[in-house]
């Protein structure tokens, strides 16, 4: 068994404070009997004086600067759920160890994922991405690992004698013990974990309980220590409360990486991957803002996800400032991993366009980026129309003749609203007279929709040699207007 | 020391017999004088073509390029149109042979957003052109889209006002076009590997 003990020591702070806080120096404090204690402090705190233990009141006596943050179990254990879904990307058999520990069973990643240190490196860059400081023990029995990554330190080890040695010099007060019979132990000269062992298991039975016994053998490997694992739920659903209020969209991609690197993860573990992504921000009063972020292609890597959030949060003006953020992800579709060096030309063409399309569109808005299409219909102003990219189509349909055969052939160009044109000495006038070319073409229909249309169109060449495309009303106005440009 | 060992150390000096440019094939303009006239047989690619034009909006440069689009819209990459003035006319494109499913219109809000678009599809290899409509812009910008495109290896054709002509440029290619009727006169403003070249007339159609 090799069970990795992730252990975070400064989580109770990390979950309230952004580690780019301004306040001079933290603490985080938590009500124990009938006073409130310090439960954690950084480092600018103990500068001041300030310890772990102190009471709340004592502690603000101590340091005025001091700012005591009340501690939240619940977003601690939230984190490690989110810690927990990340590392479903891992193995399958994760274990939360409130309140500050996560287990993950690695035995069968480890050849997956290029061996222990391999693994272990890439477990450590994915928490470094989710700014947590993280202790990191791997030791064959999960009790063990969770104890010696508790006190610090961080290695592999890969037997049972190890391990005993490694948790015989454990300090006696990072077992969990009731008081009373911790200082019994004080009391009979007792400091390390190893003092314990060395003494006959039966009388050890009698003064501490056969509870405790037990719980020595699930930790030294003598007796099984089943866990019980952590259940992805079927989709993936989480909001994260800020640290701090967030008042620049800079700030909320640096927030909202946490719950990228979690859907990552997540994904990863159901061989996985998406192509909507709904981000939810709860403002300063609770006003919420949803938006989605869409995808052409299934995709699970991370730093994918992280870019189109970095163009779509580009043109979000904050209306207040953030204090939550949520993304959920109920589309989940299948994607087998695929090996890199398969892709033809064609595919890896086909793939950077979809990904420019992506990127344009999460941050200039879908509506912004389309296509035109060709419309079978003889009224210039309906022979097109607007589409997604993906809906265009080439050219023609087969069987209809090219246009091109029509007198006036078409412009490049079409004007969104004919423009109405002056008349002088009986010319169209557009800056100066217009030449009129000698092909003219009705273009007669549409009196059956009530789109009727009944015009005579011309080329013609304006004073600065510019060729328009120009129609005469056949109806009852005669007037002249400008149609296009070639 | 010879006079030839003495000019040698100069730095500053450029020796002809040096040059020998590696031409990067063009992008065909459809119009054979046109292609004569640029280093490469073609619109350059991997670089930027400004294109100016008498009318304000820069309409009048789009019938230059749309011989050389008919040909890249075969091409399995997209064709993008940032900011184009009027509505490019599907007919009208499809009877000169452009494969209008190629086509990516971006409409985006302001010359911020603009520039951001077009240095996107240059830089990305996932465009055969890019063609935008750009008013005054600052020579760093133009700069930015030249190197951008350098990136991504596809062409760029900026549209703009034949006001800017005598603003520097940092651009491979600057064109001013104008309409004559069946024809259109061209004069080259700038070009790589030669001199100006002033008023030719080749056909539009």
């Amino acid at each position: 068994m090799h069970w990795l003990a992730i252990y975070l020591p400064r989580l109770p702070l990390e979950v309230l404070a952004s580690s780019d806080d301004s306040r001079s120096s933290l603490a985080v404090s938590e009500r124990r009997g009938s006073c409130r204690r310090i439960v954690l402090c950084d480092e600018a705190a103990v500068a001041d004086g300030i310890r772990v233990g102190m009471n709340t009141a004592a502690a603000r006596a101590v340091s005025e600067s001091l700012c005591v943050l009340e501690r939240d179990r619940g977003r601690e254990l939230s984190a490690l759920e989110g810690l927990a879904l990340w590392a479903g990307g891992f193995t399958s058999q994760v274990s939360l160890a409130p309140p500050r520990g996560l287990l993950l069973e690695l035995g069968g990643s480890l050849r997956l994922f290029g061996g222990i240190r391999s693994l272990l490196l890439q477990i450590r860059s994915g928490l470094r991405g989710f700014g947590y400081q993280a202790l990191l023990c791997l030791a064959p029995t999960p009790g063990g690992a969770l104890l010696l990554a508790g006190d610090g330190r961080e290695g592999v080890i890969r037997d049972i004698a190890g391990l005993r040695r490694a948790l015989a010099s454990l300090p006696l007060h990072r077992i969990p013990l009731e008081r009373g019979k911790r200082d019994a132990l004080y009391g009979m000269g007792l400091q390390r974990l190893g003092d314990l062992l060395a003494l006959p298991a039966a009388g050890l039975g009698r003064r501490l309980g056969q509870e405790f016994l037990h719980y020595l053998e699930r930790i030294l490997g003598q007796a099984p220590d089943p866990q019980r694992l952590f259940e992805p739920p079927a989709w993936f659903q989480r909001r994260l409360e800020l640290p701090a209020e967030v008042r620049s969209t800079k700030a909320l991609r640096f927030a909202a990486r946490r719950l990228i690197l979690e859907l990552s993860g997540f994904l990863l573990a159901r061989q996985a991957g998406t192509q909507r992504l709904d981000w939810l921000l709860v403002y300063e009063g609770g006003e919420m803002y949803r938006f989605r972020l869409g995808l052409r292609t299934p995709e699970r890597e991370p730093a994918r996800f992280q870019q189109l959030l970095r163009e779509r949060l580009e043109r979000l003006e904050l209306a207040a400032p953030v204090w939550e953020v949520g993304l959920t992800v109920r589309d989940i579709q299948p994607l087998t991993g695929r090996p890199l060096n398969l892709f033809t030309a064609e595919q890896e063409g086909r793939e950077a366009g979809q990904h420019l399309l992506e990127r344009l569109q999460a941050r200039l808005g879908g509506e912004v980026v389309s296509s035109i299409r060709w419309v079978p219909d003889h009224r210039p102003e309906r022979a097109w129309r607007r589409c997604a990219p993906d809906e265009a189509a080439s050219g023609y349909p087969p069987g209809e003749g090219r246009k091109e055969q029509s007198p006036t052939g078409r412009p490049l160009w079409l004007l969104a609203e004919p423009v109405l044109l002056e008349v002088r000495n009986g010319r169209p006038w557009y800056g100066g007279r217009l030449e009129l070319g000698a092909e003219r073409e009705r273009i007669e229909t549409g009196w059956w929709d009530g789109g009727e249309v009944a015009r005579d169109y011309f080329v013609a060449v304006s004073h600065s040699g510019e060729r328009l495309w120009i129609y005469r009303e056949l109806g009852a106005g005669r007037r002249w207007y400008l149609h296009g440009f070639f | 020391m010879s006079l030839v060992n003495l000019l040698q150390q100069r730095g500053d000096l450029w020796r002809g017999a040096d040059y020998s440019p590696v031409v990067q094939p063009g992008m065909p303009t459809g119009f054979d004088f046109l292609d004569q006239q640029l280093v490469g047989s073609g619109w350059p690619r991997g670089a930027v073509t400004e294109i100016l034009t008498d009318d304000r909006e820069g309409r009048g440069g789009l019938g230059l390029v749309v011989p050389s689009l008919a040909a890249l819209s075969r091409e399995a990459r997209w064709i993008v149109l940032v900011g184009p003035p009027l509505i490019p006319y599907a007919p009208g494109l499809v009877a000169r042979g452009v494969d209008i499913s190629r086509l990516l219109l971006l409409y985006p809000r302001g010359q911020q957003e603009r520039l951001w678009a077009l240095e996107q599809a240059l830089r990305s290899d996932a465009c055969s052109a890019v063609l935008g409509w750009l008013g005054r812009v600052s020579a760093g910008a133009l700069r930015r889209l030249q190197l951008a495109a350098a990136v991504g290896k596809s062409g760029g054709f900026l549209f703009r006002p034949v006001q800017v002509a005598q603003e520097s440029s940092p651009v491979a290619l600057r064109l001013r076009v104008r309409p004559a009727g069946e024809e259109v006169e061209l004069e080259i403003l700038k070009r790589r590997g030669s001199w100006p070249l002033g008023g030719v007339r080749i056909s539009a159609n």
